[in-house]
């Protein structure tokens, strides 16, 4: 009798820890990750319920938005809302602040899966790495901005690309995502170069350099997380070339990215290139830790940077190193504003947007309260005009970086975009560890090439 | 779980999935698919290697505080059992500053003259696959030793004094007496063990993100990337995968209840 039963209770474990086991998918299926910034973080939610969005409102003159980082994009909104009661003093504009840019992403597969739309807010803020992929896979999900009195042309291009789908747009941008090359000069200087030596120079050179500042200062000149992460993205659209080619993988039998390659596992060998395990490593241990003299991201990075008070001052920002030598630009990240397909008040939110973000009247005082209080760089050229923009940093020795952000942003090279940008961003990381730990590179570059393949197939 | 089977039947965003053609042909997939492959080696490795070290640590460690004489047996049940209490996020990202390259570890073994330069654990395969065992043994052998310190408080104390009488040593007691009589519970917390380990997902993701190069990524969150860790959903061949995993589970409990199980 004992027997039976324990069988009976092993019997009953195994079929609940089935069900645990089949649940587990269902549960992931609620959840998602991946900010390019905060990638480790999302991942920490994953037992979180999806976050409710707030739906729209009844009155009128109200907009509803959702939007992540108190610091940064949330300020940006506060500074168009105020913009915009000037034209319109009956306008409200409620903000309804998440904890990351997964909730968004989250909230409207949910939407999507069950079709039902009515829990999304008027406008949302959307990773531009992603929105192709969601504007694809959710098509009732948006409302294109086709409509609005904006002037597309007073954008960087680059940041454009991302938000126009079937050649209409969808997007306002808010930030920047263009990439800066931050040097710390004091320890240049010391291994005597300046700034001038390291704008506008080849990766060669650039390694040179970086093998001498190490031996005379003991700093690396760059670090990444992982295994290069966003590095050959950037590298090669500085090069004006992309991982893509009519939609496929564009990495065998592509000797500009065989090159860059190349110089990443080079730096990685010399220590030249810090290689952190991880997001919180690169910009804790490295960047805060003070253990490099260069930092190369989107712009976004600058706050942490800044964050490392005792190297006030001694921070300038330039251009990107190429195979060529020419002057490089690329752009990484950022996000967009778009309006939902829940939102009735469409006249309203596009004329909010065009007024403010999108380059109208009330641009420049959005921009510069974004700038003030939240650290948003626009890609808005005319916007960019403002004193606020031209004024010098302390911290990056004086030099006016918003405006050089801005600059930098109007050369940054379009190039093919794909929703598999992360699964090819984490193949190639792999290659670089591989190749790092002796394998044949070319061989690898191939199976990169088939792993990215397989993975698109239906 | 019918619903997760049908929709490892189709293709296409969750908003509008459609029946793949041929009907099997995720299942079909898979048998392609050579990072599930890595995953699945990865994933059995970790079984292998982790799962019996486990339960002999968690089983000898519960003969020991079952010791009528020990002095603070309460206090040392609870410090074993401790780690099982924390939540798995938070261990992982414990485990991962103790040995990040800057890390408490490397210090202290920099300090006692061991190694003369960091070790990268989480950077390389070897000892990356090392972590994530030394952290599932921390966090679970505890776990299972409650088990076995109730399966051991159901042997009758005179079970012992009869084979202390017959002469037996301590090893054979154990050997005859404690570990036969602990048999069903033993194959419990095997099953809940190789059950857990083949869900492996926390330690994966964060400890090393499946890295370097996806030799410590598992099944579980391989599957995890492909439904919604890359931006690409591919919710019909996630839950394919999820349902291959169900079935070896499922197999592989069987096997076990089995060999444990020696009625007549």
């Amino acid at each position: 009798m004992k027997k039976k039963l324990l069988s009976m209770m092993l019997a009953t474990a195994l079929v609940t820890t089935s069900f645990v086991a089949c649940g587990g998918s269902s549960d992931t299926a609620a959840t998602t990750g991946g900010d390019t910034a905060t990638a480790d973080a999302a991942t920490e939610a994953e037992e979180e319920e999806v976050v409710d969005l707030g739906g729209t409102s009844e009155d009128p003159n109200t907009l509803t938005v959702a939007a992540w980082d108190e610091n940064f994009n949330i300020p940006a909104l506060e500074a168009a809302a105020t913009a915009y009661q000037k034209e319109n003093p009956d306008f409200k504009l409620e903000i309804k602040t998440l904890s990351g840019s997964s909730d968004v992403e989250q909230a409207v597969t949910l939407a999507g899966s069950s079709n039902d739309y009515s829990q999304l807010p008027d406008i949302v803020l959307f990773q531009d790495h992603y929105i192709q992929n969601y504007v694809a896979n959710y098509p009732d999900a948006w409302q294109d901005l086709e409509g609005a009195d904006i002037d597309w042309s007073d954008f960087g291009a680059e940041k454009l690309s991302y938000s126009t789908i079937d050649g209409k747009h969808y997007g306002a941008p808010v930030d920047n995502g263009t990439c800066v090359f931050a040097y710390r000069i004091d320890i240049l200087e010391q291994a005597g170069y300046t700034i001038d030596d390291v704008t506008g120079i080849t990766w060669d050179r650039w390694l040179e350099i970086a093998r001498d500042v190490k031996d005379k200062t003991g700093y690396a000149l760059l670090s990444m997380d992982h295994s290069g992460d966003d590095l050959p993205y950037m590298m090669l659209q500085a090069e004006g070339q992309s991982q893509w080619k009519d939609g496929k993988p564009n990495l065998v039998g592509n000797e500009t990215f065989k090159k860059i390659i190349e110089v990443i596992v080079q730096g990685a060998n010399d220590g030249t290139i810090l290689l952190a395990n991880g997001w919180t490593e690169y910009t804790d241990n490295t960047i805060k830790g003070d253990q490099v003299a260069g930092v190369f991201n989107g712009n976004w990075i600058i706050p942490t940077i800044e964050s490392n008070e005792a190297a006030s001052g001694k921070w300038e920002i330039t251009t990107i190193p190429t195979l060529s030598g020419k002057e490089g630009y690329a752009s990484n990240g950022g996000s967009s504003l778009y309006i939902t397909g829940n939102c009735e008040k469409v006249e309203l939110a596009q004329a909010f947007l065009a007024y403010t973000f999108g380059g109208g009247e009330g641009a420049m005082e959005t921009y510069d309260n974004a700038l003030r209080n939240g650290g948003v760089i626009t890609t808005c050229v005319s916007a960019s005009k403002s004193d606020v923009y031209n004024e010098g940093v302390a911290f990056f020795n004086d030099q006016p970086i918003y405006t050089t952000v801005v600059e930098y942003g109007t050369h940054v090279p379009t190039i093919e975009q794909n929703d598999y940008h992360y699964t090819l961003r984490t193949s190639v990381g792999n290659l670089i560890t591989n190749v790092q730990n002796g394998a044949d590179i070319d061989a690898e570059i191939e199976n990169a090439q088939s792993e990215v393949e397989f993975a698109m197939e239906e | 779980m019918v619903q997760a089977f049908i929709i490892s039947l189709k293709k296409g965003s969750s908003a509008n999935m459609e029946w793949q053609e041929p009907l099997f042909h995720n299942y079909a997939r898979i048998l392609q698919d050579k990072t599930f492959q890595t995953a699945m080696g990865n994933t059995f490795l970790y079984l292998i290697i982790e799962v019996p070290i486990m339960l002999i640590l968690a089983i000898l460690l519960a003969q020991i505080l079952n010791n009528k004489d020990l002095k603070f047996r309460g206090l040392f049940r609870t410090m074993v059992f401790m780690p099982c209490a924390v939540s798995l996020v938070s261990y992982a990202l414990i485990f991962k500053s103790l040995f990040a390259t800057q890390g408490l570890i490397n210090a202290a073994l920099m300090n006692l003259g061991i190694i003369s330069e960091n070790i990268n654990w989480l950077g390389t395969t070897f000892t990356a696959r090392a972590v994530i065992i030394i952290g599932l043994i921390w966090r679970w052998t505890g776990y299972n030793m409650v088990f076995y310190l109730a399966g051991l408080q159901n042997i009758e104390y005179s079970v012992y004094e009869a084979s202390k009488i017959d002469g037996a040593n301590g090893w054979k007691t154990f050997w005859y007496i404690t570990v036969p009589l602990l048999r069903p519970v033993i194959v419990m917390t095997a099953i809940m063990s190789i059950n857990g380990t083949l869900q492996l997902f926390d330690e994966s993701v964060n400890l090393t993100n499946g890295g370097p190069s996806n030799t410590t990524i598992t099944m579980s969150h391989y599957i995890w990337n492909l439904s919604l860790g890359q931006g690409v959903a591919k919710f019909g061949y996630a839950s394919a995968l999820a349902f291959v995993v169900f079935i070896l589970v499922g197999i592989l409990a069987f096997i076990n209840m089995k060999v444990g199980d020696k009625r007549d």
